[in-house]
């Protein structure tokens, strides 16, 4: 799996794709697979009940399962939802853009993604390891020591490199008038405001790749392993 | 490449001062790196809300 990936792609998407893409619909579709499925990877404290998949990659990425919010389909059937239940092809192909990309990106683990589901043969180029089945903590520490964490680190660069993408200027010039939903916004809240929302997900991603890369190697002790795979001190599960 | 101005460096020091609390809290707390929706409510009042707070008390 990814951590800061999908909060950075979005930007390099927005900058590079020649469609009109609306910006809150790429970023749900970013989010979508891991909004729908992490929650259960980890486990969750509900009262005395802790919720938790028995399997968690195999409920992440498999099936039976909830591996298809990982493939090209489902991105698809939402875009179709977008277009032609509630009347938006932008939102529709923005979504799809976004679930796509993340869907490609997580291929790039141990376990891999079901790209073309219902066909269930996992795409995995193997470059990282995936530990969601070790828990929250050590998950991180391993991607955060491994060519997981790299990859996100493109990404920043990519992004700070593409800096115009994050001003003023270009929101209101290619952001804000490509999606009606922040003139909607902007009815109640203030531009200055929807450009911080804007720039927010650009923020989160790299300070918390940042955070995670100091609690991993600062606070704590884990060893970086760059390597193919890697890190191999951690159990990685595979397709 | 363009460089940014003066205006747009004085926002990146806004936003980087803000990562830097961010950052803290998180590695003392990883709870708080775990959500977007808390990093877009924090980016919103230290870059939003506590300027603007700022600005009309001077």
């Amino acid at each position: 799996m990814s951590w800061a990936a999908h909060d950075l792609e979005p930007y390099a998407i927005q900058r590079h794709s020649r469609l009109k893409i609306a910006f809150v619909p790429l970023l749900l579709g970013s989010y979508a697979p891991d909004l729908m499925t992490k929650w259960y990877v980890y486990g969750v404290h509900l009262g005395p009940w802790k919720l938790k998949a028995s399997e968690p990659a195999q409920f992440h990425r498999g099936w039976p399962g909830l591996g298809f919010t990982h493939s090209f389909l489902y991105g698809a059937v939402v875009c179709l939802i977008f277009w032609k239940v509630l009347g938006s092809k932008n939102w529709g192909v923005s979504f799809m853009i976004g679930q796509w990309a993340h869907a490609l990106t997580d291929a790039g683990d141990t376990v891999g993604t079901m790209l073309l589901f219902p066909w269930t043969h996992h795409f995995a180029v193997g470059a990282w390891a995936y530990a969601g089945q070790t828990g929250r903590s050590t998950d991180a520490a391993a991607y955060f020591s491994g060519l997981g964490g790299m990859w996100d680190l493109v990404w920043i660069v990519y992004g700070f490199y593409s800096w115009r993408v994050l001003t003023r200027g270009y929101f209101e010039q290619r952001v804000f008038t490509a999606d009606g939903f922040w003139r909607i916004a902007n009815k109640a809240v203030p531009m200055t405001a929807l450009l911080v929302f804007y720039r927010a997900e650009f923020f989160y991603g790299t300070s918390r790749w940042i955070a995670w890369t100091i609690w991993a190697h600062v606070v704590h002790d884990y060893p970086y392993d760059l390597s193919w795979g890697g890190p191999h001190w951690v159990h990685a599960a595979h397709s | 490449m363009k460089r940014p101005d003066r205006s747009q460096l004085i926002t990146l020091l806004g936003y980087a001062g803000a990562a830097a609390i961010y950052i803290t809290i998180g590695v003392l707390t990883t709870d708080f790196l775990l959500s977007v929706f808390v990093a877009a409510a924090f980016l919103l009042v230290t870059v939003w809300v506590v300027p603007a707070i700022v600005r009309r008390i001077v």
